[in-house]
């Protein structure tokens, strides 16, 4: 009993910790469509801007968050404006563009630190509380806590703000929206920005949890894309429970099967959902025809 | 005495030819070694304890009177050291080749020099098939996975069981490894160690070092209720799993670590009051007693003069001394002619405690030093003190208690 | 409207490219770096080329490609240390296997369009990598397969370079022949119908679903035979060799994409652009700052995507030459 529980509530803190890798890459695969390869990155310079500001400024990893997001937000931007947005026409060569963007960035962060695995400890970050006959870790349950807060924020925002409505707009039918007056573009940018800040947070919340490496955004990168899928493209609540719903599986099958084999096991219960419910669970019907190809 | 034949060997090959140094072409040695990807930075640890082992050689008159050069080549999976071999041999005309971090790439590296005809000098790969496939070009000077299998099983049976007060029948062992050639062949090497000693194994665990969680794994191995957790792993991966153990509140009375979690990196994740009494098994480090590895003091000081800092693993002093085994064989064979450095090499006849980290020189008919073993270390006070060999540890250092509190 | 081309009009440019291409590999035959380059570079290129048959004329943006290369990456090795039979027997089953692969996944892959297609098979891909890590009988495991250094014909080992440079050369060849024909073929002319716009190829008759299906299954089968002939080359692979998904499955979309999707030389001019670069690249700064030669990669493959937009192929054709010229190298 014990047992199952500790493996539930592994589940469930895992789970938040890829929904707070996909909710920004929900805004940018869900909105904007771009199959961006280099959001696992993003995570990891955010991981990086975390660690540089706590050794040489001595912040906190939870109150960096308020430095790393602007800094990702502000990236994010220039990358949408200067180019995924002149490639706009040309699907497959934005994906080419973000696969170049992720080699370039995960070995400038190799050149500069040589490699060396850092971690940072904190009061915090080695705290565990006994909940009944189970562990938890502190770290962990902040980060579920931040995901749950930045989804309700997100939710909230999308539906009753101008530019949350103008994202949304933009996301059902690019050409309508353009029609209706919205500044497609600057919609674009502003989503990829918070998409990219979202990563960035993401970067600072993990930060406690994981020792750096420049490679570290590739093990995040496909289990965030399966969410986005699962839960539902531009689905707030959908990146969400998606989350759970891969850390639950991985859990059960890592303790009950394999843990060598906990991958494969979520792997095929994604396929298999694609297969009956390609919109996801909470897509809206017909979102998964809009392919790469030129929309407009 | 046997260690001053050594010095004595090193000295000659140093001094011999001193005068002819500046008149013959240099010598070119091909190191390769990853220079990017995740294991870039033992890469490059690797490839200084060669650039430091030429220097210290080359301030001595060189090798044959010819001043050494290392001329890196950087690859990652065979591919890779394919056209790395072709670019050293074909374009920078390196006479041998020396390496290598990862195993994949020094199996198709030193076939790929055999057809270029050029000795293959391995230092560091770990996988015990590459002297099996009986390549006349490959000699390896350092340990291999068998080596750190051997070595954590007698920990286990011997240090551990001490300290444990048990008898190693009696003790039961939790063993995990991640999924990639170096941690399974370590793994399956020490179970069958492990069972041959009469030790109860109550489970064998692979796990991918790219998975974000491992509370599975650890919850496993809590449920087994093991005396000792003996884990092989990369360092991130390492210290993911320890700090899931510390939070699971899983504590075995003694954890043995294999091939990493000695340095700062480990240091840095777990804080020096988690790591107190943990075991590693791992290459020979500088802070071994000058009794027995004679040359520890001297590599320390060479490499901070060089690279400004203290060496972050124990890799770069291993392959140091390994380019200096090699240097000699070439020197008493007269040429980098693999097949003349092989005799040479195999007639070397060095007991433990001669070169510099420890390491003696007898190559079996494969061409495995037989005479290369990692160390055993012990988390203590922050500091990864070796404690295993007994000769082995610094004046003063001596196994604290192992059980975890 | 220009007169529809056939295969028989594309025989000369392909000639041409052969005899090019031969003259490269004459011209550096004592060479054996350039010539392990140029042998990487006609095996990616062949590669590439199978990719862009599902890829660029149908428009499938695949990833799993690399469970192609894979399987006859395996299977070979297997009919060769198993059976002890030579390579040159397991082409034609490792083109089988890989083939009926692509027509077993495709019902599901297929339900499923663009970016969501690409992500399928990306997942896809890595499942294979975790299931070839475990399942040590079929694969060896992590630790790999090795092909034992048996020189010979018979056995497709050879001691000089040049030897594969001719080889992946052939491969190359067959390749581009593969996808030519394909390409001036009826089910060419209805795969770029479904690729421009499926709901119209669907209307006027074309059935959608199996013109998909027999392009990945002819683009997968090229794949297949390009990784039996990887591993009799590099003679040991493992599942990071054969599955990184940026080593591999990427890597050819990649090459493709550059060089110019859809038409039917860029993936050549993809790879004798990347190929060489990355080797120069990693010759010349891999060895000192830690990944300094990926940093400047990754750079040029941003900057590539910025300013050839439609691939080396589209910044030829947009260039002021006569029509006659570039009009060989169009999309269709």
């Amino acid at each position: 009993m014990g047992t199952l529980l500790s493996v539930l509530l592994s589940g469930l803190l895992l789970g938040g910790l890829y929904s707070l890798v996909a909710i920004g890459l929900n805004l940018i695969f869900g909105v904007i469509r771009v199959v961006n390869f280099a959001q696992g990155e993003f995570v990891m310079l955010g991981m990086y801007a975390t660690f540089v500001a706590y050794n040489l400024l001595h912040i906190d990893p939870y109150l960096a968050i308020l430095l790393v997001f602007p800094l990702l937000f502000v990236f994010g931007i220039l990358v949408q404006r200067f180019i995924l947005q002149r490639l706009q026409n040309e699907p497959m060569m934005q994906v080419f563009a973000t696969f170049g963007l992720l080699m370039l960035l995960q070995n400038l962060v190799l050149a500069v630190t040589g490699g060396a695995a850092y971690s940072i400890r904190t009061p915090l970050s080695s705290m565990a509380i006994a909940v009944g006959p189970v562990q938890v870790s502190v770290p962990r349950v902040i980060a579920l806590a931040a995901v749950t807060a930045v989804a309700l924020i997100l939710q909230w925002g999308l539906r009753n703000t101008m530019t949350g409505k103008a994202v949304r707009a933009v996301a059902q039918d690019r050409r309508a929206a353009r029609l209706m007056g919205i500044d497609v573009e600057r919609t674009y940018m502003l989503t990829f920005g918070v998409g990219a800040g979202l990563a960035g947070m993401a970067g600072a919340l993990l930060t406690p949890i994981f020792t750096l490496s420049p490679q570290i955004g590739g093990n995040f990168i496909l289990a965030a894309f399966a969410v986005v899928v699962l839960g539902g493209l531009g689905s707030v609540p959908g990146a969400y429970i998606g989350g759970f719903l891969i850390g639950m599986t991985e859990a059960l099958a890592g303790y009950y099967l394999d843990p060598s084999l906990k991958q494969a096991a979520w792997f095929a219960i994604f396929i298999i959902m694609l297969i009956v419910r390609p919109t996801g669970l909470f897509g809206l019907a017909g979102a998964e025809e809009v392919g790469l190809r030129v929309q407009e | 005495m046997q260690r001053r034949t050594f010095v004595a060997a090193a000295s000659v090959a140093a001094a011999g030819f001193a005068t002819r140094a500046r008149a013959a072409d240099p010598i070119k040695i091909g190191a390769i070694n990853p220079y990017s990807g995740g294991a870039a930075l033992y890469g490059d640890e690797t490839t200084r304890g060669y650039e430091l082992a030429a220097m210290q050689a080359n301030a001595k008159g060189g090798l044959l009177g010819r001043t050494i050069i290392i001329v890196r080549g950087s690859a990652t999976n065979p591919q890779e050291a394919m056209a790395v071999v072709e670019q050293l041999a074909g374009r920078d005309k390196v006479d041998a080749f020396i390496g290598t971090f990862i195993s994949a790439v020094s199996n198709a590296a030193s076939e790929a020099a055999l057809n270029n005809g050029k000795l293959y000098w391995d230092t560091q790969a770990l996988a015990a098939q590459l002297t099996e496939r009986g390549l006349p070009n490959f000699i390896r000077s350092g340990p291999n996975s068998a080596d750190f299998a051997e070595s954590s099983v007698n920990a286990i049976t011997g240090l551990v069981a001490n300290g444990l007060g048990k008898k190693p029948k009696d003790m039961s062992v939790w063993i995990q490894h991640e999924d990639s050639i170096y941690g399974t062949t370590i793994a399956k090497d020490q179970q069958a160690g492990l069972k041959a000693a009469g030790v109860t194994i109550v489970g064998v665990n692979a796990y991918s070092a790219r998975a974000i969680d491992q509370t599975d794994v650890i919850l496993r191995a809590r449920n087994a209720n093991p005396d000792v957790w003996l884990a092989t792993g990369y360092t991130a991966d390492n210290n993911l799993m320890l700090r899931t153990a510390r939070d699971q509140g899983f504590k075995p009375k003694a954890m043995l670590l294999t091939g990493s979690g000695d340095t700062f990196e480990t240091l840095d994740a777990m804080g020096k009051e988690y790591l107190e009494g943990i075991l590693v098994v791992t290459y020979p480090r500088s802070d071994i007693n000058p009794a027995y590895g004679p040359g520890a003091p001297d590599f320390l000081q060479a490499y901070r003069k060089q690279y400004n800092r203290d060496p972050i693993a124990p890799q770069g002093f291993t392959a140091f001394v390994g380019a200096q085994i090699m240097f000699q064989a070439i020197q008493a064979a007269g040429s980098t002619d693999y097949e003349k450095v092989r005799v040479a090499a195999a007639a070397m006849d060095l007991p433990v405690g001669s070169a510099p980290n420890g390491f003696g020189v007898k190559f079996d008919a494969k061409m495995q030093n037989t005479r290369a073993k990692p160390v055993i270390v012990q988390w203590q006070n922050g500091t990864p003190v070796t404690v295993f060999p007994e000769k082995a540890a610094p004046i003063g250092g001596k196994i604290v208690d192992l059980a975890r509190k | 409207m220009p007169r529809i081309r056939t295969f028989r009009q594309e025989l000369p440019p392909l000639a041409l490219t052969a005899v090019l291409l031969a003259a490269l590999v004459g011209l550096y035959s004592g060479d054996n770096f350039t010539l392990n380059i140029l042998a990487t570079t006609f095996l990616f290129a062949g590669l590439a080329t199978a990719w862009n048959i599902l890829g660029g004329f149908g428009g499938q943006f695949s990833l799993c490609h690399g469970v192609f290369f894979a399987e006859g990456a395996y299977l070979t090795a297997n009919m060769v240390l198993g059976a002890g039979l030579s390579p040159w027997w397991s082409l034609a089953p490792a083109a089988g296997l890989a083939a009926a692969t692509a027509v077993l996944i495709s019902w599901p892959a297929f339900r499923l369009r663009g970016p969501f297609f690409a992500i399928a098979t990306m997942t896809f891909s890595e499942v294979v990598l975790v299931l070839a890590n475990y399942f040590e009988s079929i694969t060896g495991g992590p630790q790999g397969m090795r092909v034992p250094f048996r020189p010979g014909w018979q056995n497709m080992i050879f001691t000089g370079r040049i030897a594969y440079a001719w080889l992946m050369l052939g491969f190359l060849l067959l390749a581009l022949i593969v996808s030519l024909v394909l390409l001036r073929s009826r089910l060419g002319y209805y795969l770029q119908a479904v690729r421009d716009n499926e709901a119209a190829a669907e209307a006027s008759g074309i059935d959608v679903l199996r013109t998909k299906l027999m392009a990945f299954a002819i683009s997968a089968a090229v794949t297949g035979v390009g990784g039996s002939l990887f591993v009799m080359y590099v003679r040991i692979v493992d599942p990071p060799t054969l599955l990184t998904l940026s080593d591999v499955g990427v890597r050819f979309a990649l090459i493709a994409l550059i060089g110019g999707v859809g038409t039917g030389y860029g993936p050549l001019f993809g790879a004798l652009l990347v190929v060489p670069l990355e080797a120069w690249l990693r010759a010349e700064l891999g060895a000192y700052a830690p990944g300094s030669n990926l940093v400047v990669l990754g750079a040029v493959l941003v900057l590539a995507a910025l300013f050839f937009k439609r691939g080396l192929v589209g910044a030829f054709q947009s260039l002021p030459l006569p029509a006659r010229w570039t009009g060989r190298l169009a999309r269709t």
